[in-house]
């Protein structure tokens, strides 16, 4: 009988053939081409420097194929193929010019310039238009046919501006609305010849990412409309100064005249290679905080020679370059001076406990890690203000991955929503408790036993109970996990100020050395990670200080109300250590004719160095700078969208110490909680005074916070701690739930606050002003 | 076959112009003659070509209104440079001979335009929409031409009281029994806008996670791409949007926004909370109108709940669907509650219409002597995947492990129910597990899946082809012994079907201690009163017309397996939804209609969408599909984890990118 049954051996469902990354070969226009299955033609032509005209292609999102301009011939297929969307199979022979190829091509330009008003000569877009561009390409100087066309209104949408009638409907707006900045406001209101693209209000940003991808003039910046012409303006390759991302961008300077006919520069805008990089509303509309009192004072100059002479210390922050951190390095070095600077000393506290466990001076991945990445936690930071680059990485992961997004912290956020596939909520001052709690879950088979040991010790019930995170919600986040390829730990700025910076470090340490996730540490302030690496710093303050940028006896600052005018981060040249480990060149936009802080050390220090980029071949190298002159640094992208802005650091080993400290009791926080947190679009002195950027000063709470601190929406509050009062207006923010409220300090300029540094929660007393 | 005038479809031409009416030659494509009861079809023009079957139709206007439809029809496009300005041209081109005002130029901008539209537009419908608009110019030049020449308007230009109704379709969504916009929710994928998939899918389909992993997909046959290399994974692309709500949890994707409860006294009954009930409650729901569906079991979901095995289809995740429906406002849902005849009468007698959406719950016998389902160890199908489904989704009862642990199983199938069983038997601990099937391999494949089938052999099922229990044999008590009769199949000489034909002598025992009939089931018909009189199909289920799905009572409709007989997921869900439809206007009017996108839908339907002979162009041949990953046997044998864990995001998109987007449109004027 067996005979008669049938037996299968040998065949598993779970043997799957997969074909992605497997080496291919294809002929384009007689050259061959080496490339991997899963690249599409386009992109391997593109890597070959061969040229297929597109319209609708946008390489920082996935394919669009709206405009079928890059139609290629196949040999051995019928019809012609779309290269931007097709996979390039191995063998085929593809050839990306004939006549009837060019043909279409042509008939679709032509399609696009039926209607398409010939408004050129007050178009934003003019000079820099791709319909312009193909229109010449094409070679059409006639138009042989028009349509009849239907009123579309124009609408104007907080800084951007849409007008229907220039659309060419090629879709790049709502793809990286969708896939990088991760709002989905913009979509696509369907209807053949009518179809448009609106927007939903509530959910847009403002970050104008959709005005650079705009390949015509459909959409612009209310701002910037009507103000200059492309082809007038000087175009100054730059960093963004306001985040640690460091985003590339570019400033417009245009001569103007006033009306006395005196020239001067202005930056009319900023745009960036929207190909494959964004940047965020304060990025791209943050642009104007120069400092305008660029003369120089010898009086004030002198004075300030005097004060640093006298001072024992030099307070400043990390809103600086990398070549200025080594100035006040060396003023150190060489007179005895104490660095202060809180922020990038609480980063250091941090990353040396991070250090002591994985035995290097750099975290282990940086943002294209984060936007491939198939799993991210993420605890210590509203990484929606403090870096909307790392939200944007995150988002594509989402999107792109469809990652598994666990988000922690005290507060849930609005912005994070749409995204995040678990939010777990722990109690204001139990980080130490939530990185435990993790280790102990993530940490699995290891022989180590100094951090067995610590494992073994916890008493996971009482910190479970203590942080309120659930042992459910990480058996949860666990469960997630299963099969997940690359997994990141996203930390930030709640963890530096906290009192246990270093031990938390260490934990954070334990998760990237013993599991397979790696780590960003995402530094508080623009150049946080430069600095911390280059500046020796003090913990404690002296009592005779020259602030740089900072409040002090004597003050250096760039906004035009300190002792002696500094220039801005607009107004020099210099690097900075960006999120992604590099080091990379900020220009000048502006001219800054008086002071700069190497005039300063020339004359402490009795030095001749002409110019501040002097000072960067001279970064420390023990740090992971290199040997390498400002002028030799490379700058812009490749065409396959390799940013060769400066360079990477190198990778420094540094002393490994296993041994973690205890945790400890946990402090609770209770009664009014406040979160230091920046709006929309605000980080620092430079955002505050940009002109075209909103201010939102108010403290932000639910209704519930307002109950329990017996205020009301629209109330003046006088915010109390450690002795130090502030005054705000209050207001009611449904997006924020529990009782702890934000709590925003850019606009301080430079006068003291009670909560801009150190832990960001903090307990304080509410009181109501009374009129 | 259909009366025409002309016709042009695919390659088949019907010219009777200079012929006598009696003298017609016919089509033999089932074009729409008629467009209803009420209404005559004058013409017809699609992808492949038109038809006119009435001599007085003006052409150019016909052309005029195609065009116009095309680039007015506002869900499908305006997507692509090609059909969004090409389409405009067209139709502004053509309407400007039709008004007399054309030049003999035009056509050949016309003709320029509609090439580069066939070769480069995003969607079939931008590379179809030229094709009968270029057969009409060549097969009525004349037409055309004496209104430029002349500088006259065509003949019923201006004073045209036809009218012209389009739709779109595509080949899966033809095919699919819901017709769900599929290229709309692959698209949503491929532009990794997850929220705009699952709604698109929802338009018609509330059941996404279900329909996503167990659905035996009918739409994959009719893939054109199928024609190039291998059809799209369609149904795997389904479960990235649901799933993506659910880990997402924020508000529900619906199609449409739920409108506000109506309140006007009107409410709908529906009998069972299986696919079919909670589909009709769905876009009942969402137009507002009161629904209460009254359910036997203490909980909801029908057969995918307690029939479909948790491994491969997660209650977690139809429970998603479930509530999808449930959380709607005007939604009421009654468990534990049976309904027999009386409480039916009382039922018909409360509400405005009634559903019946109760399923086909009763395993029938096998046909074997000495078959009495009252013997130890003959379990019916049904019960035994109720008691498996109960205790492991919702702690009800005991575990089946308690009676199949270390036994030996004998299932008779050959269908999805089958399946089911003699997975569960593996995981319940079975010791041995025999499939018996009168066909073979093929055939079983085709009535499941190939990934069902093949994961049972995996997990050590032994599949045992050309069987049929002749005897069963007992020792009073219990089953002890099956005799099996093999066969095989003898073509017939003639050319006429194969015959099955017993082997003599091949007939072999197989002891066994449990026999579990899955053959096939039928309806629980306690449920009707006997003097309704209800009309009953062949197959002993409810009969309705297929369109609209009332029964022979007024009032009371039905849909699902209790209308079709044991049928798929997907099956019960287009039929209620379209009974929803036509519930939501009957309940206010007494009487039946279909919408025009219904009807058209219908046309589509007999005529056929897809066309496995077509060649087609455009696109890169030998792309391979993807496969998601499966949990490997030893890991998934033993347990409920779900086998299938889907496309990774990757994958998806990948296989998204396959989709060719074949919307057709189609238009008939009246």
């Amino acid at each position: 009988m067996y005979e008669m049954l049938l037996y299968w051996d040998g065949i598993n469902m779970s043997e799957r053939i997969i074909h992605r990354g497997k080496a291919i070969n294809v002929t384009i226009d007689g050259k061959s081409c080496s490339g991997v299955y899963g690249q599409t033609i386009l992109e391997i032509a593109r890597e070959n420097e061969i040229y297929i005209p597109t319209m609708c292609h946008l390489t920082k999102v996935s394919p669009i194929a709206s405009c079928r301009m890059c139609v290629v011939d196949v040999e051995g297929v019928d019809g012609e193929i779309l290269s931007c969307q097709e996979k390039a199979v191995d063998g085929a022979v593809i050839n990306t010019n004939n006549d009837e190829l060019f043909k279409n091509r042509q008939n679709i330009v032509k399609l696009y310039d039926v209607n398409h008003p010939l408004q050129c000569g007050v178009c934003d877009k003019s000079g820099e238009c791709d319909l312009q561009n193909k229109t010449l390409e094409f070679k059409l100087d006639t138009q042989e046919f028009a349509v009849k066309d239907m009123p579309r209104k124009q609408k104007k949408w907080g800084v951007l501006s849409y007008d229907p009638s220039l659309c060419i409907m090629c879709e790049k707006c709502v793809h990286t609305c969708n896939e990088i900045i991760g709002t989905a406001a913009l979509y696509i209101k369907p209807g053949g010849y009518k179809s448009t693209i609106d927007i939903k209000m509530s959910k847009c940003e403002q970050c104008g990412d959709c005005i650079s991808v705009c390949p015509v003039g459909a959409l612009v910046s209310t701002d910037y409309k009507y103000t200059a012409n492309a082809w007038e303006s000087k175009q100054i390759p730059s960093s963004c100064a306001h985040c640690s991302s460091g985003c590339s961008l570019i400033y417009e300077v245009k001569n103007i005249r006033d009306g006395e006919f005196k020239q001067t520069e202005k930056i009319m805008r900023v745009k960036n290679e929207f190909e494959f990089a964004s940047l965020c509303g304060a990025g791209r509309f943050g642009f104007n905080f120069e400092n305008t009192n660029t003369f120089k004072d010898e009086e004030a100059f002198n004075k300030a020679v005097t004060a640093f002479k006298n001072a024992n210390t030099i307070k400043f922050n990390s809103y600086i370059t990398n070549e200025e951190a080594k100035i006040l390095q060396n003023l150190k070095e060489k007179t005895g001076l104490s660095l202060f600077n809180e922020d990038a000393y609480n980063y250091q506290q941090f990353m040396n406990g991070y250090s002591s466990i994985i035995g290097k001076k750099h975290y282990t991945t940086n943002s294209k890690g984060i936007s491939s990445s198939d799993a991210i936690i993420m605890l210590g930071t509203r990484i929606s203000r403090d870096n909307p680059g790392v939200k944007y990485n995150v988002n594509i992961a989402t999107k792109k991955q469809r990652a598994e997004f666990i988000y922690m912290h005290p507060i849930d956020d609005e912005a994070l929503k749409n995204k995040y596939t678990q939010f777990v909520k722990y109690e204001a001052g139990s980080e130490e408790a939530v990185l435990s709690l993790l280790v102990s879950y993530l940490v699995k088979d290891i022989t180590d036993s100094s951090i067995t040991t610590f494992i073994n010790d916890l008493d996971i019930g009482y910190l479970s109970g203590e942080s309120s995170v659930g042992e459910e919600e990480l058996e949860d986040i666990v469960q997630k996990l299963i099969r997940k390829q690359n997994k990141t730990l996203i930390v930030g700025t709640d963890l530096f100020g906290h009192k246990k910076s270093t031990n938390l470090g260490k934990l954070v340490g334990v998760i990237d050395r013993y599991t397979d996730f790696n780590v960003v540490v995402v530094p508080s302030q623009t150049n946080t990670l430069g600095v911390s690496l280059i500046c020796d710093l003090d913990k404690n303050i002296g009592d005779k200080t020259v602030g740089y940028n900072e409040i002090a006896d004597f003050v250096l600052s760039n906004n035009g109300k300190g002792d002696l005018d500094m220039p801005a981060l607009n107004q020099q040249e210099g690097t900075f250590v960006s999120l992604d480990k590099c080091i990379i060149n900020s220009n000048v936009a502006l001219d800054f004719n008086g002071y700069c802080l190497n005039d300063i050390a020339n004359a402490v220090l009795d030095e001749n160095n002409e110019l501040t980029i002097n000072y960067t071949s001279m970064l420390p190298t023990q740090s992971g700078f290199k040997v390498i002159n400002f002028d030799d640094l490379e700058n812009g992208f490749t065409n396959m969208g390799v940013d060769k802005r400066g360079y990477a650091l190198d990778d420094i080993d540094t002393q490994i110490d296993l041994t973690i400290g205890d945790i400890d009791d946990l402090t609770t926080y209770n009664g009014s909680v406040i979160y230091r947190c920046e709006p929309l679009h605000q980080f620092n002195k430079s955002t505050a005074i940009s002109p075209w950027l909103k201010a939102d000063t108010h403290l932000r709470g639910s209704a519930s916070f307002a109950q329990a601190a017996k205020i009301n929406a629209g109330d003046k509050v006088k915010v109390i701690c450690d002795g130090l009062s502030i005054e705000r207006v209050f207001k009611i923010d449904k997006t924020i739930k529990g009782t702890i409220a934000l709590y925003p300090t850019f606009d301080n300029g430079l006068s003291a606050d009670l909560v801009s540094l150190g832990y960001r929660f903090k307990q304080v007393k509410i009181e109501k002003v009374e009129a | 076959m259909s009366k025409i005038y002309f016709s042009v479809w695919q390659d088949e031409v019907v010219d009777n112009r200079n012929k006598d009416c009696d003298d017609w030659a016919e089509s033999s494509h089932k074009l729409p003659v008629s467009y209803d009861s009420n209404n005559e079809t004058k013409a017809f023009v699609g992808w492949d070509g038109f038809a006119l079957f009435n001599k007085d139709v003006d052409v150019v206007q016909l052309a005029v209104n195609y065009a116009r439809q095309y680039q007015e029809y506002s869900e499908a496009c305006g997507r692509c440079a090609p059909g969004r300005w090409g389409g405009r041209i067209l139709y502004d081109v053509l309407d400007k001979i039709g008004r007399g005002e054309g030049e003999l130029s035009d056509l050949d901008h016309l003709k320029d335009i509609a090439s580069t539209m066939t070769v480069t537009s995003k969607c079939e419908i931008g590379k179809t929409v030229p094709v009968p608009l270029l057969q009409m110019i060549e097969y009525f030049e004349d037409d055309f031409v004496t209104c430029i020449n002349k500088k006259q308007k065509s003949k019923w230009y201006g004073i045209d009281d036809s009218k012209y109704i389009a739709n779109v379709t595509a080949p899966c969504t033809d095919m699919c029994p819901s017709h769900v916009d599929i290229p709309a929710y692959i698209e949503g994928v491929r532009d990794l806008n997850y929220e705009d998939s699952l709604s698109s899918t929802r338009q018609t389909m509330p059941l996404a996670h279900t329909c996503g992993r167990v659905c035996p997909h009918p739409c994959e046959d009719a893939c054109r791409r199928t024609n190039l290399d291998e059809p799209i994974s369609i149904m795997e692309l389904k479960r990235i949007g649901a799933d993506w709500e659910t880990d997402h949890a924020q508000d529900w994707f619906h199609p449409t926004k739920p409108k506000n409860p109506r309140n006007d006294g009107k409410k709908v009954a529906i009998i069972g909370a299986g696919p079919a009930g909670l589909t009709a409650a769905y876009y009942l729901g969402l137009e507002g109108i009161d629904v209460t569906i009254f359910e036997e079991l203490p909980v909801l979901g029908g057969e995918v709940a307690v029939g479909v095995p948790e491994y491969r289809m997660p209650i977690d995740k139809y429970n998603k669907d479930i509530q999808l429906v449930t959380d709607l406002e005007t939604v009421t849902v009654i468990t534990n509650h049976r309904v027999n005849a009386n409480r039916l009468k009382e039922i018909d007698e409360e509400f405005d219409a009634t559903l019946l959406g109760f399923g086909a719950r009763l395993s029938k016998k096998v046909r074997a002597s000495n078959e009495n389902p009252k013997m130890g160890g003959y379990w019916g199908a049904i019960e035994m995947l109720d008691k498996v489904n109960l205790w492991h989704k919702y702690d009800i009862g005991s575990p089946a492990s308690n009676e199949l642990k270390d036994k030996v199983v004998v299932c008779v199938g050959g269908g999805f129910t089958s399946m089911d069983v003699v997975r569960c038997s593996i995981r319940e601990g079975a010791k041995k597990v025999y499939m018996l099937y009168r066909r073979d391999e093929k055939t079983i494949i085709r009535n499941t899946t190939y990934e069902e089938y093949t994961e049972a052999v995996e997990e050590g099922v032994e599949f045992i082809f050309y069987s049929a229990i002749e005897e069963i044999y007992d020792d009073g008590n219990n089953i002890t012994k099956l005799k099996v009769n093999k066969f095989e199949l003898v073509p017939d000489p003639n050319g006429g079907r194969a015959q099955l034909v017993k082997i003599e002598g091949g007939d072999i025992e197989i002891e066994c201690d449990y026999l579990i009939p899955a053959v096939s089931q039928s309806l629980d018909l306690q449920i009707l009163p006997e003097e309704w009189n209800m009309e009953m199909t062949s197959w002993a289920s409810i009969m309705t017309n297929g369109r609209d799905y009332m029964t022979s009572r007024a009032g009371l409709f039905a849909a699902g397996d209790c209308e079709y007989g044991p049928m798929t997921i997907v099956n019960a869900v287009g039929q209620a939804k379209r009974a929803a439809s036509v519930i939501s206007r009957y309940i206010y009017t007494n009487e039946i209609s279909l919408t025009d996108d219904e009807i058209m839908e219908d046309h589509f339907n007999k005529l056929k969408v897809y066309n496995k002979n077509e060649k087609i162009t455009g696109w890169m041949p030998g792309l391979p599909r993807e496969h998601s990953e499966k949990l490997e046997t030893n890991v998934r044998k033993y347990n409920n984890k779900e086998v299938n864990l889907g496309f990774t995001a990757s994958e998806a998109q990948s296989e998204a990118e396959r989709c060719m987007r074949c919307y057709y449109i189609g238009m008939v004027s009246i």
